[in-house]
């Protein structure tokens, strides 16, 4: 099972220190401040809101099922131990690609409009110009006919340049073979229907869960390799327009931002947006996780954030208030500033 | 240019339809029409070909809305560009454009929902239409099987004087609804139009046992050795995961469909079946609406519908090309316990009452009780529209009677179970209609031969699942059709 694989990484990462609801707010992408500097504190990027849709059902069964097999102790507070089979089961686990934190969710337009283009493409191959379109959304279909037009698929060779690049980037993946054939079983065309994730899960012997995890990273490493080589994919890298969350901040946030990138300080901003301290020090904490020019040297003396990553060595605990008891003459936010900022120190 | 040369023109139709033509010239000539026509007899072209001939727009109200986004979609193919639909899934500024443009369009779809704000009402009110047509009218009575609160409201909207003329579209109606939909929707002396609900080419089978074991190995066995395309109705949505496993296993290509699948699944299940890749289909009643295929050679009920209407309807899916079709009623003791279980979920209970009336004193939101989980989202739409007209303890009456309904619309499904004289004329007495002729084979009870009806099963084609291609392969074949 997959899927208990990463919710076992997750509940590891987050080191006993969050409740055992932390993981499905982090899945689901939870767009809570908490859940935001988790995400810095505890590196756990790539699984941000990779399951937009997951029922809280299905994650307290998947849960369940943890503490049936002794892997996992739910205890009285609502925090949790993983147990000593955890951590063999943690070993042998193959981590999928996943990079929630950058397309959260937005991998699905880019699978939409690439389907329509597919479904079209497919049709004129044919000669069979009217069929019913697989995308219902107008924005989509409006998107895929402009793309049409401005690549010139009158000329018909808009099928063979398309076939060239996804050949061409799906090869440059290291996936397995039967995740890549996966994504294609998800597209259609003239005479040729897309297969159902039932469908898939019969033929794989795979659950439906796994599917969807496997699919979901997949079509993330994909819009990767296609954004990194911008000219090798001319057509591909189309369809990526607007799909990367490039300042993935919050609405409140980012006009924090604005203000604090004009040069008006915390107590400053505070003011002018009549908004508490502590909620501008929340967007400062979730500008520095997003921004790697962010100096954070202005709020915190580079001796003491030495001595924060030490303190973190030490005893193996990212809890504010352990830290905080630890050096006590820092304020919170200046130990969640360095803890948000934590990887770029690590390497 | 006479009517049938439009038709030509506009359809590529050489004759109408037995109906057609008589609803239509009805429609030209300015008079309310109300119109009982079975599923696949081209109930559509009722509106749209006056479309062409009018010149302002015709409006369409439609309940459902994979309904109006297959009849927008079957508009579209036929390159209909003026076409639009008035519905949820239309974001503010999408709203927006379709409103400001909304004279321009030939057609225009909308929900009752969308059909009740004001902006909507006001931009409606401001531009002349042609006809407004009522698609589902059924839906309007509460003794119609799939009542919505949201259309008795319709009359409020279209209700006025000087409005266009009225066309109220159903398959499936008895005559209490009609006098329903004739009275909320305030139309005057309308034409009526009924065709006879009778399908002669579907023959009505009934085999009933034991236990559920007993029935589902029967049907496995019957779906093995006969000939499909068809579809198998269940109640619930494991328990089309489960049967379709069953018959993967037996080699059968088949697949599930219920409403808890995505949108891209449904389309991929239904373009399948269309394409002749899927034999069989094993579904809830969320199967079927704009379904266009017409060699469905079976229909098998293996749980009891929740009312005769809905059978109906169901199993008008087979047969649509006119050659024989068998539909399959299956029974197992006490199966109506669980319709009239199923039937009760759409309902409201007294407690739902009591907590709706605890939220509202406390100025709370009734509505989180379906973010809760506390009530089905269907069940507070019925809700919510008694609560608004009525005072707690007559909703209370209200829903006590409605339950009542729906247990006696089992009971009605189980005459057809328990029938020992012909099927098919208690099914057409139940729509008041009479039968004028039985055909052979007609039914279990006047003798039927399955054998007569339904060829045995040849083909042992390989499942789409079992295909194997590499993903190179397939993605070259998509693009380039080779």
């Amino acid at each position: 099972m997959i899927f208990q694989q990463i919710l076992l990484e997750i509940f590891h990462k987050f080191n006993g220190e969050r409740t055992i609801s932390a993981p499905y707010h982090l899945l689901k992408g939870k767009r809570s401040g908490q859940t935001i500097q988790d995400v810095g504190i505890y590196h756990l990027h790539k699984y941000f809101g990779v399951l937009p849709k997951l029922a809280r059902q299905t994650y307290d069964k998947a849960i369940s099922a943890l503490v049936e097999e002794e892997i996992l102790i739910v205890l009285q507070d609502g925090f949790y131990k993983l147990t000593n089979k955890a951590t063999s089961h943690l070993q042998e686990n193959k981590t999928l690609p996943f990079d929630g934190w950058h397309y959260r969710g937005n991998e699905h337009l880019f699978f939409a409009r690439l389907s329509l283009v597919v479904q079209s493409l497919s049709h004129q191959s044919a000669k069979q110009m009217s069929f019913i379109p697989i995308q219902k959304d107008e924005q989509v279909q409006q998107w895929v006919r402009h793309f049409l037009k401005t690549n010139h698929y009158q000329d018909g060779h808009l099928q063979q340049k398309l076939l060239e690049e996804i050949v061409m980037s799906l090869e440059n993946l290291n996936v397995e073979e039967e995740a890549k054939e996966m994504v294609m079983l998800r597209l259609s065309g003239y005479k040729t229907a897309g297969l159902t994730w039932q469908q898939i899960s019969y033929k794989m012997k795979l659950s439906e869960m796994d599917i969807g995890l496997i699919y979901i990273s997949t079509l993330h490493k994909w819009l990767n390799e296609i954004l990194q080589k911008k000219d090798e994919y001319f057509l591909l890298n189309q369809l990526t327009e607007a799909v990367r969350v490039n300042i993935p901040l919050s609405g409140s946030a980012s006009q924090t931002a604005e203000l604090f990138k004009n040069g008006y300080s915390v107590e400053e901003i505070s003011r002018i947006r009549r908004l508490k301290m502590s909620t501008i020090e929340d967007h400062i904490v979730e500008l520095a996780m997003n921004e790697p020019e962010f100096n954070m040297e202005q709020f915190v003396a580079k001796a003491d954030i030495q001595r924060v990553i030490e303190a973190v060595d030490e005893t193996h605990t990212r809890k504010l208030k352990v830290l905080h008891q630890m050096l006590p003459y820092l304020t919170y936010f200046q130990i969640r500033l360095v803890l948000a900022r934590g990887e770029r120190f690590e390497s | 240019m006479n009517l049938k040369e439009l038709l030509h023109k506009h359809f590529g139709y050489n004759e109408f339809r037995p109906g057609q033509k008589e609803v239509v010239e009805q429609v030209l000539a300015g008079k309310d029409v109300m119109a009982l026509l079975p599923t696949g007899m081209g109930k559509s072209l009722c509106y749209q070909l006056p479309g062409y001939i009018f010149n302002q727009p015709v409006l369409i109200i439609s309940p459902l809305l994979s309904l109006m986004q297959d009849q927008v979609d079957q508009l579209k193919k036929m390159k209909e560009k003026r076409v639009v639909a008035l519905n949820s899934f239309l974001d503010v500024s999408q709203k927006r454009m379709a409103l400001q443009t909304l004279q321009n369009y030939r057609f225009i779809f909308i929900s009752p929902e969308m059909l009740v704000q004001e902006n909507v009402r006001e931009k409606l009110n401001s531009i002349k239409l042609s006809l407004i047509v009522i698609d589902e009218a059924h839906c309007i009575s509460q003794w119609g099987f799939d009542f919505r609160p949201d259309y008795l409201r319709i009359g409020e909207v279209v209700g006025k004087e000087n409005r266009p003329p009225i066309l109220a579209l159903s398959a499936t109606a008895t005559e209490k609804v009609l006098g329903d939909i004739e009275r909320y929707l305030n139309m005057k002396e309308p034409y009526t139009y009924i065709h006879s609900v009778d399908r002669p080419n579907i023959h009505l089978g009934r085999r009933i046992f034991q236990n559920r074991e007993d029935k589902l190995d029967w049907m496995l066995e019957h779906v093995s050795k006969t000939e499909g395309p068809g579809i198998i109705y269940t109640q619930s949505r494991s328990k089309t995961e489960k049967i379709s496993e069953r018959l993967l296993q037996l080699g059968i290509r088949c697949a599930s469909y219920h409403g808890g699948m995505e949108t891209l699944d449904r389309q991929f299940i239904q373009q399948q079946f269309i394409e002749g890749s899927l034999d069989w289909i094993v579904a809830t009643n969320a199967f079927g609406m704009g379904v266009h295929k017409q060699d469905v050679r079976q229909v098998i009920h293996e749980s009891l519908p929740s009312n005769v209407a809905n059978y109906m309807q169901e199993i008008g899916r087979a047969g649509r090309d006119g050659k024989d079709a068998l539909a399959l009623l299956l029974y197992s003791d006490a199966d109506e316990d669980f319709a009239k279980f199923v039937g009760m979920d759409d309902l409201p209970t007294e407690g739902h009452v009591d907590r709706y009336m605890e939220l509202h004193f406390q100025q709370l939101q009734p509505g989180m009780m379906v973010q809760n989980g506390e009530i089905s989202e269907t069940a507070f739409r019925v809700l919510a529209y008694w609560m608004h007209q009525l005072p707690a303890h007559e909703v209370k009456e209200k829903l006590s009677s409605m339950k009542t309904g729906k247990i006696k619309a089992v009971e009605e499904v189980m005459e057809l179970v328990h029938a020992k004289s012909c099927m098919r004329e208690k099914l057409v007495h139940y729509f008041g209609q009479t039968l004028n002729a039985k055909p052979s084979d007609c039914c279990q009870c006047c003798g039927l031969s399955i054998e007569n009806i339904i060829l045995p099963r040849q083909t042992t084609e390989k499942n789409v699942q079992e295909e194997s291609f590499n993903w190179k392969d397939r993605i070259k074949n998509l693009l380039l059709q080779t």
